[in-house]
């Protein structure tokens, strides 16, 4: 798969960029091969624009805006620096950091948020996502330049009128089962309605007369429709103290607050009322259903790009799921503020929310379907994570087993009487032949109307695998939902509207102090590389550099090291390895279990229980098939020695494994440790850097470590000259039986090898690289073809799943591992047991 | 008969001392230009070529370092 990429991108236009420097090729694994997949048709023109305004740059590259601006004489009591070319700087020590950071998140894109100032960019997106939120230009315009400390840049004002006018005036609605076209400003609408598409679109009764403008007024009332488990009494009282509190704090901020920021606080804290009654007036005209494609690309035409909501209360077609989140079930308060932003009006909007690996997203899921309470298709990335929503549903909502519905490779439920399908998007998107149950499976897929689709891992799928979910399914309503909205490619703009606007994003950093997810400490470990290694190094090609790099003995001491200290802390450790050679070695070496793609399902059981429960192992390594959906929650050290390039959002993912909150360790500054092994002098460096950013921008900071202190006390391996020859021998040697192995790996449809290619050991190299190459899908599907792993994860999985979605305090019923062994029998067993 | 080379000492960690020593191997500048491999973290060579060296070492490490501002 990943040769027929490359052979693509060969193709493709994008030839330079490819030239630009071989071992580039192996970084970007986000590069989408649908390169034609997305046209320009599908994004409005003025989506494109930005924010550009030239000032006098020093040397440093430093603008200089003192001439363009003026200081406000209360500026030292305003948190915002507004930059002409769109940035935005927010002083996260200001007394209103709070509201303004509620405010840009809304209007503006975060760019890098570390510990005191954040940056943020407005964009031609990101304020559309604000006004589908139902901010205004004016409001936008007036917040942003209360808050700014200097007056607002002039460009900034046009821009943003710009970008707000013409989006998100219109909206499409799905109410009574009927499409209508909607809008507060009547303007808007008789405007559209003088094109000629739209006018054809546009349904009419049989007795009007063609050319009666008359719209349907109607009104439109600002109540939430998220109805959440109120916190128990004792807790609520807690929290009304604690906003009393918070007012008092208030109080004795006011004198530093200039009356007009403060004016602002209460209407903003209106906007979040959702008890508040606000009837808004809309006028609106029907449209067939069979036009609405012609509709949409009609409007992105014309520049009003309609947006999708579902009027789920009023949709009398499609029954009612008898679905409710149980009465325990809390959400924390970032939880249900995305759900306010997605429930705002008392329709469904679709959209993404980007929450931390850990923080909960599957919650959020739940709770969306418990609210739209139709029936609801979840998507996910493999069959490991189908099994984790499976058990999700189970644990945060009262639906009953047989509402659930499974489909998968290896688990497919009867669909009969289902409200909830979770499946995954291979599974989906599968273009060849299928089995004959999959195929009834799909026919009944297709044919049904879904009130909410929920995508997991939303920035995984190519544009085209998703086109082609999207016409497949028929859903009202879709929820995107991701940890890392970051792909290596520029397609992660098209989301918005393939699904819809960027609806939420949680600040690692805010939800890391408030202790839900860990703390964790980043550390880059720099390793010296060994002379005889080094000179390997120098001359081998740009892929056997990799593997040189990854296996130096001073990075394996380093790791060794580091597992020691680890182990003698009694912490769990992960150790990753991209590299299946290096993964091997060490893990041999070291005597510790591993487990990578060709691992069977048995075995990877036993290893995973044995890490959790077995006290003697505190230390696996696992390939990247652990990037994502491995739940181990007792982790909390990673160990990187060899990674995929650059790419941000493995760093991100795999940052994700030890991300969920430790228990009982408030005393420690930090309670998870995350240490990347980087050879020095190599090209691993720059590819550390690379893979940083993301994180980096969301407020961590790597600490650099060139010497571990305590290393020469140890007595560790490849000490000696002698040894750390024989492994550089090793390690030369081993190409062939381990370009073999890897091609186990990557027996994958499609690639096939019968044209006798692969006889030199270079060509297998660059297979194996290839392979190690291909991206994420390819290492899921892989899992997916194999047993499933679920089946094991779920069982072991359930008591510390609370605290994964985000309820550490509630209590609930554990569901006993003899009743859950029960639910997996053979559908055929099941029949006998019925009978 | 008496052959003067004038020459720097050089003091480099082990893994640039590799990468002169590759340079001088596969002659990347036309000539040799190692006179005296002492150990692991010395060698002696011929001063005119110290120079070049440096921009070579300048464009190793720029290879491996990546600007966080560079999208």
């Amino acid at each position: 798969m990943a040769g027929s990429k490359r052979d693509k991108k060969d193709r493709d236009e994008k030839k330079s960029k490819k030239a630009k420097h071989e071992a580039e090729v192996v970084e970007d694994d986000d590069i989408d091969d649908g390169t034609e997949a997305l046209n320009s048709k599908d994004v409005p023109a003025s989506a494109a624009r930005e924010c550009t305004e030239a000032a006098a740059e020093d040397e440093f590259g430093a603008q200089d805006y003192r001439k363009t601006l003026e200081l406000k004489a209360d500026h030292m009591s305003r948190p915002l620096w507004v930059a002409p070319n769109g940035h935005i700087f927010l002083e996260s020590f200001s007394p209103v950091y709070r509201h303004a950071h509620d405010f840009l998140i809304a209007i503006s894109e975060p760019v890098c948020r570390p510990t005191n100032v954040h940056e943020y960019k407005l964009t031609a997106y990101s304020l559309y996502a604000a006004v589908s939120v139902g901010l205004q230009t004016n409001d936008i315009i007036e917040y942003l330049r209360r808050l700014s400390k200097t007056s607002l840049p002039s460009g900034i004002v046009e821009f943003i009128k710009l970008c707000t006018l013409s989006y998100g005036k219109v909206k499409l609605v799905l109410k009574h089962n009927r499409y209508y076209v909607e809008s507060q400003y009547p303007d808007v609408l008789q405007k559209l309605l003088k094109d000629p598409y739209i006018q054809q679109a546009r349904k009419r009764e049989l007795d009007e007369e063609a050319g009666n403008d008359t719209l349907i007024a109607g009104q439109l009332s600002n109540k939430s429709a998220l109805q959440l488990n109120k916190p128990a009494a004792s807790t609520s009282d807690g929290q009304a103290s604690a906003s009393t509190a918070e007012n008092g704090d208030n109080e004795n901020a006011k004198e530093d607050v200039p009356d007009d920021i403060f004016e602002l606080y209460d209407k903003i804290d209106k906007d979040d009322d959702d008890e508040d009654e606000a009837e808004l007036k809309t006028v609106s005209f029907e449209v067939n259903q069979d036009s609405i494609e012609v509709l949409q690309r009609r409007c992105i035409e014309l520049e009003h790009p309609l947006l999708a909501e579902y009027d789920f209360r009023n949709d009398t077609l499609n029954p009612d799921v008898n679905l409710d989140l149980k009465p325990s079930t809390i959400l924390r308060p970032y939880q249900e503020k995305s759900l306010r932003k997605m429930f705002g009006n008392g329709r469904a909007r679709s959209g993404v929310i980007v929450l931390p690996c850990g923080a909960g997203k599957t919650l959020v899921g739940v709770t969306a379907a418990c609210t739209v309470r139709k029936r609801c298709i979840c998507l996910a990335t493999s069959g490991v994570a189908v099994e984790q929503w499976r058990s999700q549903f189970k644990m945060w909502s009262t639906v009953d087993d047989s509402l659930i519905c499974r489909f998968t490779s290896d688990a497919k439920d009867k669909p009969m009487g289902c409200a909830i399908c979770i499946s995954t998007y291979s599974m989906l998107a599968h273009s060849t032949k299928r089995s004959w149950e999959a195929e009834k499976m799909m026919e009944w897929l297709q044919n049904q109307e879904w009130g909410l689709m929920v995508l997991d891992e939303v920035q995984t799928i190519p544009a085209k695998m998703f086109r082609r979910v999207l016409t497949t399914v028929n859903a009202h309503c879709k929820l995107g939902l991701t940890a890392t909205l970051v792909r290596e490619d520029d397609k992660i703009a098209d989301l918005n509207f393939l699904i819809g606007p960027k609806l939420y994003e949680a600040n690692w950093m805010e939800l890391q102090n408030l202790g839900y997810i860990a703390r964790v400490q980043c550390a880059e470990v720099w390793c010296p590389m060994t002379p005889e290694f080094y000179g390997e190094y120098l001359t081998m090609k740009s892929q056997r550099k990799l593997l040189l790099s990854a296996m130096n003995p001073n990075k394996f001491r380093a790791c060794q090291f580091l597992i020691r200290y680890h182990e003698r802390r009694n912490d769990k450790v992960i150790v990753f390895s991209d590299n299946v050679f290096a993964l091997k070695h060490y893990a041999v070496k070291l005597s510790k279990p591993y487990l990578y793609g060709p691992t069977n399902q048995g075995e990877r059981l036993q290893i995973l229980q044995n890490f959790q429960h077995n006290p003697k192992v505190n230390t696996i390594f696992v390939s990247k098939v652990a990037d994502t959906s491995f739940d181990l929650p007792e982790a909390n050290v990673l160990i990187q020695i060899s990674a995929h390039g650059g790419s941000r959002r493995q760093e991100a993912q795999r940052l994700g494994r030890i991300l969920r909150a430790k228990k009982g360790s408030a005393a420690e500054e930090y309670n998870a440790y995350f240490y990347s092994l980087v050879s020095q002098d190599t090209n691993e460096m720059a590819f550390s850097l690379k893979r940083q950013r993301f994180l980096v921008n969301q407020g961590y900071s790597y600490k650099v470590i060139t010497k571990l202190e305590g290393m020469e006390k140890e007595d560790l391996n490849y000490r000696s000259r002698e040894e750390q020859l024989t492994l550089l021998h090793q390690v030369l040697a081993a190409s062939d039986e381990d370009a073999e192995e890897e091609r186990l790996l990557g027996d994958m449809p499609g690639k096939s090898l019968e044209d006798l290619n692969y006889r030199s050991r270079e060509e297998q190299l660059t297979l194996l690289h290839q392979v190690l190459a291909a991206s994420d899908e390819d290492a899921e599907e892989e899992r997916l073809l194999g047993d499933m792993p679920g089946k094991s994860l779920s069982n072991r999985r359930v008591g510390s799943m609370q605290s994964l979605s985000g309820a550490d305090d509630a209590i609930y019923m554990e569901y006993s591992k003899n009743k859950k062994k029960s639910d997996h029998v053979h559908p055929l067993f099941k029949k006998f047991k019925k009978a | 008969m008496v052959n003067v080379t004038k020459g720097v000492l050089v003091e480099c960690d082990p893994a640039m001392k590799q990468f002169l020593l590759y340079l001088d191997n596969k002659n990347e500048f036309g000539r040799k230009f190692v006179l005296q491999d002492l150990d692991d973290t010395h060698l002696f060579i011929t001063a005119d070529i110290v120079e070049i060296l440096q921009d070579r070492i300048d464009e190793l490490l720029d290879q491996m370092s990546f600007s966080i501002a560079e999208k």
